[in-house]
């Protein structure tokens, strides 16, 4: 099969745009529910292109882009990107679900947002150029900003949003710095992964790409101490937002894909940074998570924790780990994703997401109460949901290779199950006090259609996971080998 | 390499002398029209003028050869004096100001204005100038022409002037600018001296004697002085701006100041004389030049926060950006070179989109203040998104053509000034998505108020001119490959001088 996928996976949301502007106004909802529905199909396609005993990079397309700079339009899976694919293409169907009755003011301005997000997500997967990918990840931001400035759910949201895009912004400069310094040490200056994972750095120049790319990717992760806008922005965003930016682990994504194996060197050398952060990260995450009374920024809190348990586990740079992390941060794409989605469901029912204005939903809304315990459940890594192999690999290689934050992380962990639990009860279980809990009325039928998609997915790869951890396993192997390991 | 200047004569390259062409055009149309006078026809005609203008534009780029050192379709006339040739980056420049003036043109159609004929005529006065000041390698014809152009701004304000206010600004931009200019031409007096002291009294202006005997010592630091703020003052450059925010906010909308800073001749005349004609002092002076325009592209960030006036706020973003123009430029290194002019023409039009934007607004509210505009959005949806756009491309996101010109100084920066003032520049550009954020909010995001304006909804003429520097914009972003080849080779000739 000759068909540029990727290009077509890349493009197809922003042909749906145009069609949009095209059709009149009624046919907003539907257009874009059947173009995130192809998107879906055509993601599930790559899946099985790709061929995980084959090349470490398939799918292949190079067009030369701006030949002066030697910027090329290079696109390409391998077992690290190609499931976050499908991941990003159920997660936007799971936002669009949730925002389905929600977009009353500018539908057609939204979607459309959404649809230009949703592309440049999937190009920031696909991109093995480091300019190209520069450009998808800044592209990300305006859709971004404009949806929590225009359609925020709080008073504060135009102010998180011009927040959140500022921190974006710096962040991009040392990324697009580290991407320049990396081209101009080339013989022949160029921004092709390919090449540039080929050819060894001196030590200084390394140190300074991989603290400049930490930097950039951390801010994005977030790892703490860079994490101040993420508490805000979950508050001030509606969930179906919330649920692809911290659903779709973007930050940690750009470390395993750029900033560890471009200088590797120096990814060793500060291995104790990269475990620090994490085990920080992870610790934060937990305490954070108990002092919160709002269960979107508990669960903000909860991200931090698990990413944090990504980047620990990473600082071992074995195979093992990487495969691991990329598991785990796939499968908290679905349940953290899903988490969100259906606190939003939960938000458009009773106003709310604050534990003080909920208590006894579980009566009202047991199938929401459900579902949210299942993906929260995930969330944590509880066995037999999809996050328990990742989880289980992670903290192997991390007491392997830093014993005692691995003993820290472990103990994190227990406390961010117990801080999700305890919010848990109190959100969902005990009498129902307020009146908008009584009045609520429990999923729609499109609602669980979506929620028993992202269940059987947590539950069937959390039994059944030999599969999709083997479609990783050939990358993180060569990954690990790029490192030395 | 001190000299190394050359050029190709026009008939070499083309059957007509068309940089000939590209100056009378416009000033033909400025001929015809002021005959015509308030007549429809004369508001027609300005615009198809106009329109010409971009087309002869576009036609002398597919002429010259961008790969070739050399400046090209040159034409001379001894005995006035009279010497153009033109490159890569002085083409990009002659098609922006064309570009620019044919909005103009449009924009100036549906603001209503009053007298339009008058109006189109004073215009195209204005491009004559402009391109004249680009096709020029001489000097004094540079300085004659800026004489041109700042008058017809001058006519301009004064015009359409309706109040005390905007007579104020008018007596404080001719302050500026008439300082401005006479320090360009003691410049240009002082490097025409040295050349009759080097050539036993033989006194001339041209780039391409000029090059061949620059004074030394002391007369190269007065004429790098006198040159540099000239320039500097019609830039503008921190600390020499105080013209621009009173006639930003006092004067017409956006054709003055888009003419004053929309094509930006005071960037170009540096690269164009500056670098070439005084080169020790332009490497003696480099760090202070750097310094100020970084100490510039914040403090004024800073000011621009503290505005409450969209208008004005503009004005210091305009400032800011400039700093960051000169810092590429500075650097002496040929991709910042490069990098500075794309970035020059890209904030151009740009800011001058944003600047039409506030034009509508204003024609709809009757006032530029922040704290009186509110929920814009709701009713002119496409201008508040062309606005964002405008302000993320003078930010450099990439997809606009700010991105890889923005690249490009950094690449040097990097090279020239190590990165951690590279970060620190690069910040300023936070600093600026910041107030532009903040001011989009406040005007276009923010809740309607009760009893606000009654504004109405887009018209056809406010699409078309947003949508064409739309999409200019937009097409240049994403293919920027032609714009690299046009620029790329002057730019390294432009360079070619300094060893670093």
């Amino acid at each position: 099969m000759n068909l540029p996928l990727l290009s077509l996976l890349i493009f197809l949301p922003l042909a749906g745009v145009v069609v949009l502007w095209l059709l009149p106004a009624r046919a907003t909802r539907p257009v874009v529910a059947l173009n995130m529905l192809l998107t879906l199909a055509l993601a599930t396609t790559v899946l099985f292109a790709y061929d995980p005993a084959g090349a470490r990079f398939q799918l292949v397309e190079r067009l030369p882009w701006i030949a002066s700079l030697n910027i090329h339009y290079l696109v390409a899976v391998d077992g690290i990107s190609v499931l976050f694919l499908p991941a990003t293409a159920l997660l936007f169907l799971a936002s669009l679900v949730a925002c389905w009755n929600a977009v009353q003011d500018a539908p057609r301005l939204h979607y459309s947002l959404l649809l230009l997000l949703q592309s440049a997500t999937v190009g920031i997967f696909c991109a093995l150029d480091t300019a190209l990918f520069f450009v998808f990840w800044e592209m990300s931001l305006v859709p971004i900003y404009f949806l929590l400035a225009r359609w925020g759910v709080s008073s504060g949201s135009a102010q998180a949003a011009a927040r959140y895009f500022l921190i974006m912004l710096a962040g991009g400069i040392p990324l697009l710095i580290a991407f320049v310094m990396l081209a101009a040490s080339q013989p022949v200056p160029t921004f092709d992964l390919t090449v540039l994972l080929g050819v060894p750095l001196p030590r200084s120049t390394q140190t300074a790409i991989f603290l400049l790319c930490l930097l950039g990717f951390g801010i994005k992760v977030p790892l703490v101490p860079l994490h101040t806008w993420l508490p805000q922005f979950a508050l001030a965003a509606p969930g179906s937002l919330t649920a692809l930016l911290v659903g779709l682990k973007l930050g940690a994504f750009g470390l395993i894909r750029f900033a560890i194996p471009l200088a590797p060197e120096a990814a060793l050398d500060l291995h104790w940074l990269l475990a620090g952060l994490g085990t920080v990260a992870i610790l934060y995450g937990a305490v954070g998570m108990l002092a919160q009374s709002n269960l979107r920024v508990g669960l903000a809190y909860a991200s931090i924790c698990h990413v944090g348990l990504a980047v620990l586990g990473l600082a071992s740079y074995t195979a093992q780990a990487a495969q691991g992390a990329v598991s785990l941060l796939l499968s908290f794409s679905v349940a953290t994703g899903g988490a969100f989605v259906l606190l939003e469901f939960l938000r458009q029912r009773t106003g709310s997401t604050d534990i003080n204005a909920l208590g006894g939903a579980a009566k009202t809304m047991p199938l929401l109460a459900t579902g949210f315990l299942i993906c929260g459940l995930a969330g944590v890594g509880m066995p037999g949901t999809s996050s328990f192999p990742g989880e289980f690999m992670l903290i192997i290689a991390a007491l392997q290779s830093h014993t005692g934050a691995g003993m820290a992380a472990l103990f994190g962990l227990s406390i961010a199950a117990g801080g999700f639990l305890s919010l848990y009860r109190k959100a969902f279980f005990g009498p129902v006090t307020r009146p908008a809990v009584a009045e609520a009325s429990d999923l729609r039928p499109r609602e669980w259609i979506v929620l028993v998609a992202l269940i059987l997915m947590i539950v069937g790869i959390g039994v059944y996971p030999g599969p999709w951890i083997e479609i990783v396993r050939p990358a993180a192997e060569a990954w690990a080998a790029g490192l030395g390991r | 390499m001190s000299s190394g200047l050359s050029e190709i004569f026009w008939y070499n390259q083309a059957g007509l002398p068309l940089l000939l062409l590209l100056q009378l055009l416009p000033l033909c149309g400025a001929a015809v029209v002021y005959v015509f006078n308030e007549r429809r026809t004369a508001v027609t005609l300005g615009k198809i003028f106009a329109l010409g203008e971009l087309l002869l534009g576009i036609v002398v780029v597919s002429h010259i050869n961008p790969l070739s050192p050399a400046l090209q379709l040159a034409e001379r006339y001894t005995p006035l004096a009279y010497h153009v040739a033109v490159d890569g980056l002085s083409m990009l420049f002659v098609l922006l100001t064309a570009l620019l003036t044919f909005l103009m043109t449009l924009y100036g159609m549906s603001r209503g204005m009053i007298s339009p004929g008058r109006l189109f005529a004073v215009l195209l006065l204005a491009e004559t100038g402009l391109v004249g000041m680009l096709v020029t390698v001489n000097v004094a014809w540079f300085a004659a022409f800026s004489g041109l152009e700042l008058w017809s701004v001058v006519y301009l304000l004064r015009r359409w002037a309706s109040s005390r206010a905007e007579i104020h600004a008018l007596a404080r931009f001719v302050q500026y600018q008439a300082f401005g200019w006479v320090l360009f031409v003691a410049g240009c007096i002082v490097l025409g001296w040295g050349h009759a002291e080097a050539t036993g009294g033989y006194w001339s202006f041209d780039l391409f004697d000029l090059v061949g005997a620059v004074p030394v010592g002391k007369f190269q630091t007065a004429a790098f002085y006198l040159l540099f703020y000239g320039l500097a003052v019609r830039t503008p450059l921190f600390p020499l701006h105080g013209w621009l925010p009173n006639m930003a906010q006092h004067g017409l909308i956006a054709v003055a100041p888009a003419l004053m800073v929309g094509v930006k001749v005071g960037i170009y005349g540096m690269m164009r004389f500056v670098l070439p004609l005084t080169p020790a002092a332009v490497q003696y002076w480099q760090p202070y030049v750097v310094g100020f325009a970084m100490a510039g592209v914040f403090f004024t960030a800073a000011l621009a926060f503290q505005q409450s006036n969209l208008r004005r706020l503009l004005a210091f973003a305009v400032v800011s950006h400039t700093s960051l123009l000169v810092i590429g430029l500075f650097s002496l290194h040929e991709s910042g070179i490069q990098g500075a002019m794309l970035l020059a023409a890209n904030f151009g039009l740009a800011v001058t989109g944003m600047w039409f934007i506030v034009g509508f607004v204003f024609r709809r509210t009757g006032t530029t203040e922040l704290h009186e505009l509110s929920g814009l959005f709701e009713r002119i949806p496409f201008l508040a998104i062309a606005f964002l756009s405008f302000g993320l491309a003078i930010v450099g996101m990439p997809g606009t053509p700010g991105f890889d010109a923005a690249h490009l100084i950094l690449e040097a920066s990097i090279d020239t000034f190590g990165a951690l003032s590279t970060v620190a520049t690069a910040l300023g550009n936070v600093a600026a998505a910041g107030f532009l954020l903040w001011a989009f909010q406040k005007a276009f995001l923010s809740q309607a108020r009760v009893g606000g304006h009654d504004v109405d909804r887009t018209q056809i003429m406010e699409y078309l001119v947003c949508g064409i520097a739309l999409a200019a914009m937009l097409a240049i972003g994403f293919f920027t490959e032609p714009w690299l080849y046009l620029t790329e080779t002057a730019s390294q000739a432009a360079a070619a001088r300094f060893v670093r």
